[in-house]
C-alpha cells in the first residue's frame, strides 16, 4: 500500500513538472511542444535521477558513519566541486561541457583526499574519520574558493556563486543519457548494501561475526555514496537538505530496514526534487528561485507532518 | 568416538601494536562438540583477545588458529558465520528493532544478496525463538525487554545462523542470578542436546565451574590451568592468578571459590 | 534621413560641451563654501573646490575627465581605464568594498562613490576620518546628467556640468522621437544574458534596458522591474528574443562554450546565431560616451538583424 502511494506521489511530481511551467504550454501541445521535448521533459528525469541519487547517497552515509545528522554535503564533496568549477571559469575553459566536467573533477579530488584521511593505520577506513575529514576538506576548499572569488577582477567568478547554490537549469537530454549511463553502477551497490548496513547498526564487530565483510562494505558504500553525489553536485550543484531529510521521512514510513529503505529513499528524493524544482520555475514566475531553498521550504513541513504522524500511533 | 573437533588454537601468541607486552602468549584452545569450554581469567587476561584470534580476525605472531581443519584467517565471514555464532559482549542499538528482526539477522550467511528472505529462513528463526523460549516474545521491540530476555534473544539469532561453534563473551555480566542460572542451563542443554560446541568467556567462576566440561584458565596472556575444572581451580592456582586469597569448597562434586576477607585470612 | 541628422546634432552637442569644458578649466576656481546634496540624500560641504579627488567610480572617472578636472583625480579603482589617461592615475583597489585605508593614503579632499549599500557605509566611514566623500547614483543616463551636473558645481566647472548633462538629457529625449515601429519595422526584440547556468538576464532597472530603449529595440524582459533576474531557460525560449545581447570585455573571437550547450538550442537566437557582443568597459554602465554607446548598439544591431 505504501509502495502504492509513492509510485502515484513519484508519477505525479513528473506529470507537474512537464505539464508546470512559466512559460504557458495548453495540454493539447505538449507532445509536440518544444519547450516540453526538449527542456521540460529532460528537466524532470533529470531531477528526479539528482534528488533519488542524494537522498540514497544520504541514506547509505547515515548508515556508514552511524549518525542520523550525516548527509551528503559532509563529504566534503561540494567544496571540490565548487574549486573545481571556479578554477575552470578562472582559466577560461570555454567548453560547453567545461563546467560540469570541472565540477566533477574537484568532488573527486576531495573524495580522494578525504578517502585517504580516513584510512586509519592504512587499511580499515573510519567513519567517523570520514566525517571529519570530509568537513574539513569542504571548509577548506570552500575557503580557497571564496578566495579565489574575491581576489579575482572577473564578475563571471562572482556568478559562479549562482550556480553553486544549485539549479537544474543546465538539464538536457545529453545530461540525462549521461547520468542514466553513470549512476546504475553506484546504485545498484548501494541497494545491494542493504543487508550488510543493516549488520553494521549492530557494531563493526557484531556485524563481523553476523558474516558482514565490513571493511569491502564500508568501502564500497562510501564510494558509491560519494560518486552518486559527485555527479548530482557536478550536474546541478549543491542541493542541500535532499540527502538528510529523505532518508529520515522514509525510515517514519518504512522503519529501519534497508532493503525496503533504500529503495524508498530513491524514489522519495527524485519526487521531492522534481516536484521543488517545479516550484522553483512557477511560484515567481518568470523569476526562477534556486532550487535548494525549495526543497527546504517543501520538505520541512512534510517531514513535521509524518513525525506528528509517528509521534501520535 | 572421540567428539567432532570444531575449533583448534594452537600455542598462539599476539601482541597489539605499539604494546610492549604480549597480549596472548603460546596458549591453546580446543572447542568439541557437545562440550562446553569455559574460558576464565581477570580483567585484561586475554580472553577477549584469544577470541579475536580463534575467529581470524586478528592474525596470531606464532602458533595457529583452525576451524574445522581450516585455518581461520582462511574462512570468509560469510562462510564461517555459518560455522560459527557469536554473543558479542556489547552491541550498539542503532535503530529500534523487533525480536523476530533480530533474530533473522542470523541468516544473513544464508541469503543471497538480491533474494528475499525463504521460508526456510522464517523456519530457521523458529526454532532459534523456540529453542531459547522467547516465542511470545516475537513481536516485541527490543528496548521492551528485561535483560535476561535480551540476552536470551541474542543468543537466539547465534543460533538462527545453525552453527557449530557457539561462542559467548560474558554473556551474564549485567543479568541477576535467576537469569544467570537460566542462561547457563540454556547453553548445556545446547552442549547437550543439539550437540553444538560452546566456548564461554565469563568472569563468573564458579558458575562456569558447575557448568564447564573443561576450563582454561588465563592470566596476563598465559595459560595458567586447561583441564577439567576441579584440576584447574585449586587454590594456588586461583590464589596466584586472582591475587586474592580464596577458600576452596566442593559443591556438586565441582570446586567453588569463596574469596576470604582480610581477617578470615590468618583464621 | 531624419535618424542621421538626428545623430550629428547629438555629436555636436557633446563636442560643444567638450571644447567648453577645455576652456573652463583654465580659470581659478571661485573662492567660498561650495555645498551639493548627493544621492545618499548627505549634505557635503566644501570650502573650496576640491584639488585631490579620488574617484570610486569609472563612470565618475570619465565624468572628471570631460568636465576637465582630470587633472584633479590622485586616485582612481582599477576599472577606471577610460580615458587613456586614467591609467596613470595610482589605483586604489577594485573599488567594490572600498579599501579605506588605500583611498587615505592618496590624501583626499573629495571622495566620489557610487551609491550601493557597501559604499554608504565607506563614505560615513570617511567622513569621520575627515573625508569629503560624495555619492552619486549610476543606473541609469539621467543619473549621469545629474552627477554631470553635480561634479560640475563641486569642481567649479558648472558650465561644463550643465552642457553635458543637457547633452545626455537630450539622448534620452530623443529615443521618443524615435519612429514608430511598423509592420513593415517591427522592433527588434533583444534579451541580455549575463550568465548561462541558471539564466540571468537584464530587466527595466538597468542602463542596458535604457539603451534598447534608446536604439528602438524592446528587452523582452522589460516588464520584470529588477536590474538583473534569474528565470527560466523556457521563459527565454518562450518570450523568443529575435537576438541575444551579451557583454564580454575581452576580444577573444571564440563565441562563449554555453551556446553550444543541447539545452540551449531551444532558443531561435542561438540556432539563428544572432547573438550581439558589446563590450563591458563601454556598455555594462552609464557615462559620458553614452552617444557613442547608442550609435554602436544601433550600427551592431543592424548588422545582426539585416
Amino acid at each position: 500500500m505504501r509502495w502504492l502511494g509513492l509510485m502515484v506521489v513519484v508519477v505525479l511530481a513528473l506529470a507537474l513538472a512537464v505539464v508546470l511551467g512559466p512559460a504557458h504550454v495548453s495540454l493539447a501541445d505538449l507532445t509536440t511542444s518544444d519547450i516540453v521535448r526538449s527542456l521540460r521533459l529532460p528537466r524532470a528525469l533529470l531531477a528526479f535521477l539528482v534528488g533519488g541519487s542524494l537522498a540514497l547517497a544520504g541514506a547509505g552515509l547515515q548508515a556508514l558513519v552511524r549518525n542520523p545528522l550525516a548527509d551528503p554535503s559532509l563529504l566534503g564533496l561540494s567544496g571540490g566541486a565548487g574549486l573545481g568549477a571556479v578554477l575552470a571559469i578562472a582559466l577560461h575553459v570555454n567548453s560547453p561541457w567545461a563546467l560540469p566536467l570541472a565540477a566533477f573533477a574537484g568532488a573527486l579530488g576531495a573524495m580522494a583526499l578525504v578517502y585517504r584521511l580516513g584510512l586509519v593505520g592504512g587499511a580499515e577506513l573510519d567513519p567517523r574519520i570520514l566525517i571529519l575529514a570530509g568537513v574539513a576538506v569542504g571548509a577548506f576548499t570552500a575557503a580557497v574558493t571564496t578566495a579565489l572569488v574575491s581576489l579575482s577582477d572577473a564578475a563571471e567568478l562572482r556568478n559562479a556563486f549562482l550556480w553553486l547554490w544549485g539549479g537544474l537549469s543546465g538539464a538536457s537530454w545529453d545530461s540525462v543519457l549521461l547520468l542514466c549511463v553513470y549512476a546504475p553502477l553506484p546504485v545498484a551497490v548501494l541497494l545491494a548494501a542493504a543487508r550488510p548496513l543493516d549488520l553494521l547498526a549492530l557494531g563493526e564487530e557484531p556485524a563481523r561475526h553476523l558474516g558482514a565483510d565490513v571493511e569491502a562494505v564500508k568501502r564500497r558504500v562510501y564510494l558509491a555514496a560519494s560518486l552518486l553525489t559527485a555527479a548530482a553536485v557536478a550536474v546541478s550543484g549543491v542541493i542541500g537538505f535532499v540527502g538528510l531529510v529523505v532518508p529520515h521521512a522514509m525510515r517514519l514510513l518504512w522503519g529501519h530496514r534497508h532493503r525496503p529503505l533504500l529503495p524508498a529513499a530513491f524514489l522519495g528524493g527524485g519526487a521531492l526534487l522534481a516536484l521543488s524544482d517545479t516550484v522553483a520555475r512557477v511560484a515567481v514566475a518568470p523569476r526562477e528561485l534556486p532550487v535548494g531553498i525549495v526543497t527546504a521550504l517543501i520538505g520541512v513541513p512534510v517531514f513535521v507532518l509524518l513525525l506528528r504522524r509517528w509521534t501520535a500511533s | 568416538m572421540d567428539r567432532e573437533l570444531i575449533l583448534d588454537v594452537r600455542a598462539v601468541s599476539y601482541r597489539y601494536p605499539e604494546t610492549a607486552r604480549d597480549a596472548l602468549a603460546g596458549v591453546s584452545l580446543v572447542a568439541r562438540a557437545g562440550e562446553v569450554h569455559a574460558v576464565l581469567g581477570p580483567n585484561g587476561s586475554g580472553k577477549t583477545t584469544l577470541l579475536r584470534v580463534a575467529l581470524g580476525l586478528a592474525r596470531p605472531a606464532t602458533g595457529s588458529a583452525a576451524i574445522l581443519g581450516q585455518p581461520a584467517a582462511a574462512w570468509s565471514r560469510r562462510d564461517l558465520a555459518r560455522i560459527v555464532g557469536v554473543v558479542p559482549q556489547r552491541e550498539d542499538h542503532l535503530f529500534p528493532q523487533r525480536v523476530r528482526e533480530t533474530v533473522l539477522l542470523g541468516r544473513y550467511p544464508y541469503l543471497s544478496v538480491w533474494g528475499a528472505e525463504r521460508p526456510e529462513d522464517q523456519a530457521a528463526v523458529d526454532r532459534a525463538l523456540a529453542r531459547c523460549d522467547v516465542s511470545s516474545l516475537a513481536t516485541r521491540w527490543i528496548w521492551t525487554l528485561s535483560g535476561g530476555e535480551y540476552q536470551r534473544v541474542r543468543l537466539a539469532r547465534a543460533l538462527a545462523q545453525e552453527p557449530k561453534l557457539l561462542v559467548l563473551d560474558e554473556p551474564t555480566a549485567s543479568l541477576d542470578v535467576r537469569h544467570e542460572m537460566e542462561l547457563f542451563e540454556l547453553v548445556r542443554a545446547l552442549a547437550d542436546q543439539d550437540g553444538l560446541a560452546v566456548v564461554l568467556i565469563t568472569h563468573h567462576v564458579n558458575l562456569a565451574a558447575r557448568f564447564a566440561d573443561r576450563v582454561l584458565l588465563l592470566a596476563d596472556g598465559r595459560t595458567a590451568g586447561d583441564g577439567a575444572p576441579a584440576d584447574v581451580l585449586t587454590r594456588e592456582t586461583v590464589e596466584r592468578v586472582f591475587a586474592w586469597p580464596v577458600s576452596i569448597a566442593s559443591f556438586d562434586g565441582r570446586p567453588q571459590m569463596i574469596p576470604l576477607r582480610k581477617q578470615e585470612e590468618h583464621s | 534621413m531624419r535618424r542621421w541628422a538626428h545623430r550629428t546634432h547629438l555629436a555636436g552637442s557633446l563636442l560643444f560641451a567638450v571644447a567648453a569644458c577645455g576652456r573652463e578649466s583654465r580659470h581659478a576656481p571661485a573662492p567660498g563654501r561650495i555645498s551639493v546634496v548627493d544621492d545618499a540624500g548627505r549634505t557635503v560641504a566644501l570650502a573650496q573646490p576640491p584639488t585631490r579627488i579620488v574617484s570610486l567610480s569609472p563612470a565618475v572617472t570619465e565624468l572628471l575627465f570631460a568636465l576637465g578636472a582630470g587633472d584633479r583625480l590622485v586616485g582612481r579603482t582599477t576599472w577606471c581605464d577610460y580615458p587613456p589617461a586614467a591609467r596613470r592615475i595610482p589605483s586604489v583597489g577594485d573599488g567594490l568594498n572600498p579599501n579605506i585605508e588605500a583611498v587615505a593614503a592618496r590624501h583626499p579632499d573629495l571622495v566620489v562613490l557610487y551609491r550601493s549599500a557597501l559604499n554608504e557605509t565607506a563614505a560615513a566611514q570617511l567622513a569621520r576620518l575627515g573625508i569629503a566623500a560624495v555619492v552619486v547614483q549610476q543606473d541609469r543616463l539621467e543619473d549621469i546628467a545629474r552627477a554631470a551636473r553635480l561634479l560640475g558645481h563641486l569642481t567649479g566647472t558648472d558650465r561644463a556640468g550643465a552642457s553635458l548633462a543637457a547633452a545626455l538629457e537630450q539622448l534620452v529625449a530623443s529615443s521618443r522621437m524615435l519612429p514608430p515601429p511598423s509592420p513593415g519595422r517591427p522592433r527588434t526584440r533583444v534579451a541580455f544574458v549575463v550568465w548561462d547556468n541558471p539564466p540571468v538576464v537584464i530587466g527595466a532597472g538597468s542602463y542596458l534596458d535604457e539603451l534598447a530603449g534608446l536604439v528602438g529595440a524592446a528587452n523582452v524582459f522589460h516588464d520584470i522591474a529588477a536590474a538583473s533576474v534569474t528565470v527560466g531557460l523556457e521563459t527565454i525560449v518562450s518570450r523568443d528574443p529575435d537576438l541575444l545581447v551579451l557583454l564580454r570585455d575581452s576580444a577573444t573571437a571564440e563565441p562563449p562554450g554555453f551556446l553550444r550547450r543541447p539545452e540551449w538550442r531551444a532558443v531561435r537566437a542561438v540556432r539563428q546565431a544572432r547573438i550581439v557582443y558589446l563590450s563591458g568597459s563601454l556598455f555594462a554602465r552609464p557615462g559620458p560616451r553614452a552617444a557613442e554607446a547608442v550609435a554602436e548598439f544601433r550600427r551592431r544591431l543592424e548588422e545582426a538583424m539585416p
